[in-house]
């Protein structure tokens, strides 16, 4: 197992950005090939997070046998677990074959995340959940004066759920500059755009008014998302950071549209031509 | 622990919190703005570092809780019953999905917070958190009970475990009582080998009010103390089914999915016998004591008295 990245406020080298762009493509290739095995994977809001999690997982979480000197990737958007899983097995979490038996009944990997599987600190799956326990991981670290980090990735559709209204003024309390929170700006959500269902062009306004370093990245950007990163390690509160993502990136069968799944088929053209 | 001459549930369980943070260096509490209807305000007074008030927002404490556990403090969530239900569904997906040790004891259950009405009188919690799985569900009956069965729960207890107590009334149950609380264990607080009367809480007094009238006709009553909810005592349980043949459990509760159809699920499958229900079967409504409401409701001793004379016939 490769050691975590950890490189805080380096920019990011030329062979860093290779590897990066290498784990991400395989990543993207490897949850779409998943459709040829399993129909029902969340490929649209999969794709969308690629990036963000290959970046974290890659160049910025630390690994530790200790609870408190770890960093934590929650998964907030539990529907994007092909994703987490893809970059989980380029990490060595997860054996390849494995990813081919996704929501196998005698499988490893659980249609939303698991704790049961390696690499994986969150059971998720239903939203809006992740950044209240983030709160709660983050917390912990500081009363053991710990050095973790606590990353929380969530959707845009995600928002409208209650408990990140409860969680956005709480972090604020605790003063937890340990806590990262990432919300992908991909404008869908299950049924359709997030505009025609709830608006959320107000959201950061709202997380900056309740008193959150906003920070913004393109969420596809290797660069822009660790920029990002590095500069909400300096930021000494919680931070947020909105990702201009898009769903179904790099995959023209449901690039940008709301939809979830695909066919075989489609696959198996992308695969051919990618 | 006495107030002049009033017993009471809340003062009882918050004293005895605060006592517990001593030894317990990693015990949290946690409150969604209720510490002082609660009592985990006395916690708040010895370890202010380890006391927080979350605000009103169910749903974030729970999760925060669990996060809290997944890095290996011992948080307990502090609340109103039914308020924590709101948090239901958090509750099923971190804490008990994940198996974290997250302790909730809440207080104002049953008809305990009567002046408040229907809104605040939890009745259907022991049945949302009997079907859980990983989850420990705990009533005791009064407070010699929760003396009894607090330090174990904090000091020994691990994984997610729902405390059920009342605000004041607390008649004495089990006060002269020779048991140790264990979980999985039911106490005999009466033997008899006519009837079980079986139950939990502050309902229990109208059981011991109950068994001691129908000895006046000759009627031999046994009544256990159902502590441990789940998990629960099923070589007990057949026991007595076995010895009196006839069972009613009682409640503060609703007789549907409560502690009366765990009974029920364990006799049918160990040896079926006739179970009376007596507890809630609706919603209920403000009065001026926790008394008067259990009377109104028919879920005291008289209804148990009724139900075993027509169970003899």
């Amino acid at each position: 197992m490769e050691k975590g990245g950890g490189s805080d406020g380096t920019p990011i080298s030329i062979e860093e950005l290779d590897k990066l762009r290498q784990v991400a493509e395989k990543a993207r290739r490897n949850v779409i090939k998943m459709l040829f095995y399993d129909q029902t994977i969340h490929v649209g809001s999969s794709l969308s997070s690629i990036e963000i999690l290959t970046t974290l997982i890659f160049k910025h979480i630390r690994t530790d046998s200790s609870l408190v000197n770890k960093d934590w990737l929650i998964l907030s958007k539990g529907h994007a677990a092909p994703a987490l899983y893809a970059v989980l097995a380029e990490k060595g979490y997860i054996k390849e074959e494995e990813l081919w038996r996704i929501q196998d009944i005698t499988g490893l990997l659980q249609g939303h995340p698991e704790t049961s599987i390696p690499g994986v600190d969150m059971s998720t799956g239903s939203l809006g959940q992740g950044l209240s326990f983030g709160i709660g991981v983050a917390t912990g670290i500081k009363m053991a004066n710990g050095s973790g980090r606590v990353y929380v990735v969530m959707g845009d559709g995600e928002q409208d759920e209650g408990e990140i209204w409860e969680a956005m003024t709480h972090a604020v309390v605790r003063n937890l500059d340990n806590l990262i929170a990432f919300i992908e700006m991909n404008n869908f959500q299950l049924d359709g755009s997030t505009e025609e269902i709830k608006p959320k062009n107000f959201l950061p306004k709202v997380w900056e008014a309740v008193g959150w370093k906003v920070l913004n990245c393109d969420g596809h950007d290797f660069i822009s998302i660790t920029n990002a990163i590095n500069e909400a390690h300096k930021a000494g509160k919680p931070v947020v950071i909105f990702a201009k993502t898009v769903r179904g990136k790099g995959f023209p069968a449901i690039e940008n549209t709301h939809k979830q799944r695909s066919s075989p088929d489609d696959a198996r053209k992308y695969l051919l031509n990618a | 622990m006495m107030q002049g001459n009033i017993y009471s549930m809340r003062e009882t369980f918050g004293r005895l919190l605060a006592d517990l943070g001593d030894k317990n260096k990693d015990l949290i509490v946690i409150t969604a703005d209720v510490g002082d209807s609660t009592r985990a305000l006395y916690f708040r007074e010895k370890f202010k570092d380890r006391y927080f008030n979350i605000g009103i927002s169910e749903q974030d404490m729970v999760n925060f809780a669990a996060g809290l556990a997944a890095v290996g403090k011992k948080p307990a969530i502090v609340n109103f019953g039914m308020f924590l239900m709101r948090a239901w569904e958090q509750i099923r997906n971190s804490i008990a999905r994940m198996n974290l040790d997250v302790k909730m004891f809440v207080t104002h259950t049953g008809y305990s917070d009567h002046g408040d009405g229907s809104s605040h009188q939890v009745l259907e919690d022991i049945a949302l958190m009997r079907v859980l799985p990983n989850m420990k569900v705990i009533v005791p009956a009064d407070p010699k009970d929760i003396e009894r069965s607090l330090p174990v729960i904090i000091n020994e207890e691990r994984g997610p475990l729902y405390y059920r107590i009342g605000r004041e009334y607390s008649p004495p149950i089990t006060v002269g009582q020779e048991y140790e609380f264990k979980i999985g264990k039911a106490y005999v607080i009466k033997d008899g080998s006519d009837l079980a009367i079986m139950g939990a809480g502050v309902v229990l007094w109208d059981a011991l009010k109950a068994a001691e009238e129908l000895e006046k006709l000759g009627i031999s009553v046994a009544v256990i103390n159902l502590f441990s909810i789940k998990p629960i005592d099923e070589s007990t349980i057949e026991y007595y089914a076995r010895k009196t043949g006839k069972i009613i459990t009682i409640e503060e509760h609703s007789i549907y999915g409560g502690i009366g159809s765990a009974v029920a699920e364990v006799t049918a499958r160990r040896y079926p016998v006739p179970i009376r229900f007596v507890g809630a079967t609706t919603f209920g409504r403000s009065a001026r004591s926790q008394r008067d409401l259990l009377d109104y409701y028919n879920i005291n001793y008289k209804t148990i008295i009724r139900e075993t004379i027509d169970l003899l016939k």
